[in-house]
């Protein structure tokens, strides 16, 4: 992976300002929406029904 | 500082992610009641548990109508009372009862954990873990020791039996207190 | 410019012997690995299950503590000699602390093995967690300590070489792969000095049998203390090449060079006063206190979270340079046929699924459902066993023809390597977590009982087993792949051009960001504080109930007097002598 290969293959320079992580976002927002369903699920459904469970000193 | 616009609303997501994870367990603990195992009980001398005033006979108490204590003892390998294998009772219980276990190690570190349920705790030696919990079905259930406590740890088992409640009598001797069938005491 | 050999020859070979040593300790935990998979599933059992406990020890400790670190300290020399630009200060220092490493973790490697020679009364099978009163021959201990002591003075030896830039270059920030190195080692100092007291304070005398006992929640409590941070030991060195590496060769720059530091800053604040949320189910310790370490732990998923941003946006700058566009169809512009590309990828992708099953084990009362079950193997085989083992195979592709200058054995192999990884794991992870959530337990010789079964709610038990026997076996297929790589390689012929040791400017550079973040004293001093906030309370109140040396209660295996022993000896052999 010698860096010449790499400017070979680069078509164009990107600064700071003209790039946009739009498909850094659109990855991360289903990310996110897995992590919040998943976590939903795991602690309604596979925590809460797993009972008996430990609860206060009456 | 530079920092990209859509980094920023990221940055509002994680933040919304962790105040919910949060949120849910403070739920947990504060709606539904679900206990910590924490520092209440009184520490014991590992050494002393047969002179020790609950642990020296462990067993099943009844302490109030439907609420019942149980002193555990854990050792390499079992538990006393749990472990069936060993020549031991299971602990038994009837249903519709809250059951507080007191389990501590006279040895290493083991655990007392309830297969297939979320009773589940370390049991330290010198330490008492309590663990308050509601059984309202009758049932079987396993019980195993999840904390590495020695060359034999993978035959450290024992047993939970929760009885019908009219079937029920404590010290676990089969006393026929109802008009129950046989059928029911095999289930 | 040229390949790291050309311009730093000596340090090359020291990093060189870090990398090859590591890779020694990353074969042997791999046998003990796929050995103690197929004994606990039952596939092949041809060890007795007394002796699983000797294996898992062994598995545990060559793997994070010998792998990680050994490759860590290689990792460190390189970024801070490239990143400074200056060889490091006194290379017979150098090879000090790396040889007191090496003669520690042989101590300790070997004294773990002997625990299958029946006729040596010699024996270590106390597990990575060492808990007492489980006890392990004093020997054990000795080796932990000098490794450590190994490590603290490799720390010194980046300070002095940052310490000595700085007076040169008084004005300059700290170049980041410079900083990455020392808010990390400021932070294992901080968690090392907990298991330094436990050892030297409680462990090793009592296995000399100086003490007759010792406080297990205490030394638990310490264990865990230097037991979470340690976590972010292993995966610093993969954040590092995620952020210096990854963007280089996925052609693009690092996004933000500002949020990088902010992300190691977190990372030395919080990583270590959050060790009790390993603790969930110990008595001993008021809920108030597991609170608290609950809402820093979820907090401590911040700065993974801003990584996993800044990491991908940096691959996607990549990707667009190389000319891939749409929301999405930018990833078919990547590099996947280099491995070390797509082996870092995929190590990445696998740390987001292990960061879901963290998130699990941090929430307290959660904790019910997974603690000590096989979910949690499932979970580190995710981070150390993929996000960081992998990635560290993966750079090895690129780094170790830097330090060599020779060309690397087979790029396709190391294709395969790496994706023949990420399957192996996903097979492993999948089943362990699921055993978890049944109720499986984890560090179990044989997980099948007498008076019970395990209930599984999709598939069943044994199919869970076989996918766990299929996940160990090709991880294990996949681990000779890049030890016959790396080891045709190290003996190649053929001295090629590895390309040049640079990294990439970052888009946004440190000038974006205050100066402040380059404060170590300050982020130092909160560090500290946030320590003494967490454990002082906690760590008083065991003391309290259960004294610093404990009530009562023996070592296991019953210990052997070895001062009194000594004395023996010294008696008898003096006797003789008269």
């Amino acid at each position: 992976m010698s860096s010449a290969i790499q400017e070979q293959e680069r078509e164009r320079e990107l600064g700071h300002d003209e790039f946009d992580p739009i498909g850094t976002l659109a990855l991360i927002g289903i990310y996110f929406l897995i992590l919040a369903s998943m976590w939903l699920f795991m602690y309604f459904v596979e925590f809460l029904g797993n009972g008996p469970t430990v609860v206060g000193m009456i | 500082m530079n920092i990209h616009r859509y980094e920023k609303l990221w940055l509002v997501a994680a933040l919304v992610l962790i105040v919910g994870f949060i949120a849910t367990i403070t739920y947990g603990s504060v709606g539904l009641g679900i206990a910590m195992i924490d520092d209440e009980a009184e520490t014991v001398n590992p050494e002393k548990l047969n002179e020790h005033e609950d642990f020296g006979e462990p067993g099943v108490k009844q302490v109030g109508e439907n609420e019942y204590e149980v002193y555990v003892r854990a050792w390499q390998f079992g538990f006393d009372p749990g472990s069936v294998e060993a020549g031991l009772d299971p602990i038994e219980v009837p249903a519709n009862s809250t059951v507080t276990f007191y389990i501590t190690s006279e040895d290493v570190i083991h655990s007392f954990s309830v297969v297939g349920t979320n009773i589940n705790t370390m049991a330290i030696p010198g330490e008492v873990s309590s663990v308050t919990v509601e059984f309202d079905e009758p049932g079987e259930y396993g019980i195993l020791c999840a904390e590495y406590c020695g060359a034999g740890h993978h035959t450290m088992e024992g047993k939970i039996i929760v009885h019908p409640e009219d079937e029920y009598a404590i010290n676990g001797t089969d006393v026929e207190t109802g008009n129950d069938t046989t059928d029911e005491t095999e289930a | 410019m040229g390949a790291y050999i050309d311009h730093f020859p000596r340090e090359a070979k020291l990093i060189r012997s870090a990398f090859y040593t590591s890779f020694i300790m990353l074969a042997l935990g791999g046998i003990f690995g796929v050995i103690q998979t197929l004994h606990r599933t039952d596939v092949v059992r041809f060890i007795d299950s007394a002796d699983y406990y000797t294996v898992l020890t062994a598995h545990g400790v060559f793997m994070v503590i010998a792998f990680t670190i050994f490759f860590l300290v290689g990792m460190f020399t390189w970024a801070v000699t490239t990143s400074l630009e200056r060889p490091l200060e006194d290379m017979s220092f150098s090879w000090l602390w790396f040889l007191m490493m090496t003669v520690g973790a042989v101590i300790t490697g070997v004294t773990i093995l002997l625990g299958f020679v029946e006729s040596v009364d010699v024996s270590a099978d106390v597990l990575f967690t060492f808990y007492a009163p489980l006890q392990a021959h004093p020997l054990f201990y000795i080796g932990l300590v000098l490794f450590v002591i190994g490590t603290w003075l490799a720390g010194a030896d980046w300070f002095r070489s940052w310490w000595a830039w700085k007076r040169e270059n008084p004005d300059e920030r700290i170049p980041l792969p410079t900083f990455m190195v020392l808010t990390t080692m400021i932070m294992w100092y901080i968690a090392t000095l907990a298991i330094a007291v436990s050892i030297l304070a409680f462990l090793l005398p009592w296995s000399l049998g100086i003490f007759d006992h010792v406080n297990p929640l205490l030394t638990r409590t310490l264990f865990w203390f230097f037991g979470h941070p340690i976590v972010y030991f292993w995966l610093m060195p993969a954040y590092m090449m995620w952020y210096l590496l990854l963007p280089k060769f996925a052609g693009g720059r690092l996004f933000s060079d500002p949020l990088a530091r902010v992300v190691f800053i977190l990372f030395l604040l919080l990583s270590t006063p959050v060790g009790i949320h390993h603790q969930y189910m110990d008595p001993g310790i008021a809920e108030g206190f597991k609170f608290i370490v609950m809402t820093n732990t979820m907090f401590l998923l911040l700065p993974s979270f801003l990584t996993a941003f800044t990491v991908v946006a940096s691959i996607e700058h990549g990707a667009r340079q190389r000319g891939g566009d749409g929301y999405f169809s930018w990833l078919k512009s990547l590099p996947w046929r280099e491995p070390a590309f797509t082996g870092m990828a995929l190590a990445g992708l696998m740390f987001a699924a292990g960061g879901f099953s963290g998130m699990i084990n941090a929430g307290m009362n959660i904790n019910y459902l997974v603690h000590n079950t096989l979910w949690v193997p499932g979970h580190f085989h995710l981070t150390v066993g993929t996000a960081v083992a992998l990635s560290f195979m993966a750079g090895s592709y690129w780094l170790i023809p830097q330090m060599t200058g020779r060309r690397l054995a087979s790029k396709p192999i190391a294709l395969l390597q790496v994706v023949l990884w990420f399957v192996g794991m996903t097979f492993m992870a999948n089943s362990m977590h699921r055993s978890g959530l049944i109720g499986i337990p984890r560090r179990t010789a044989e997980p099948q009982y007498q008076g019970f079964e395990f209930e599984a709610a999709l598939g069943s038990v044994s199919e869970l087993n076989a996918q766990l026997a299929i996940g160990a076996t090709l991880l294990f297929l996949s681990l000779t792949l890049f030890l016959w790589n790396m080891l045709i390689t190290a003996f190649n012929k053929s001295a090629e051009s590895p390309g040049e040791n640079v990294i990439p400017t970052p888009l946004s550079g440190p000038d974006d960001s205050p100066a402040v973040l380059d404060n170590m004293k300050l982020w130092t001093a909160i560090a500290v504080v946030l320590v003494i906030l967490a454990y002082t309370l906690p760590l008083a109140s065991i003391v309290s109930r259960g004294g610093l040396l404990g009530r009562g209660g023996d070592a296991f295996p019953v210990s052997i007097d070895y001062l009194a022993l000594f004395a023996q000896v010294a008696l008898e052999s003096a006797a003789g002598l008269v």
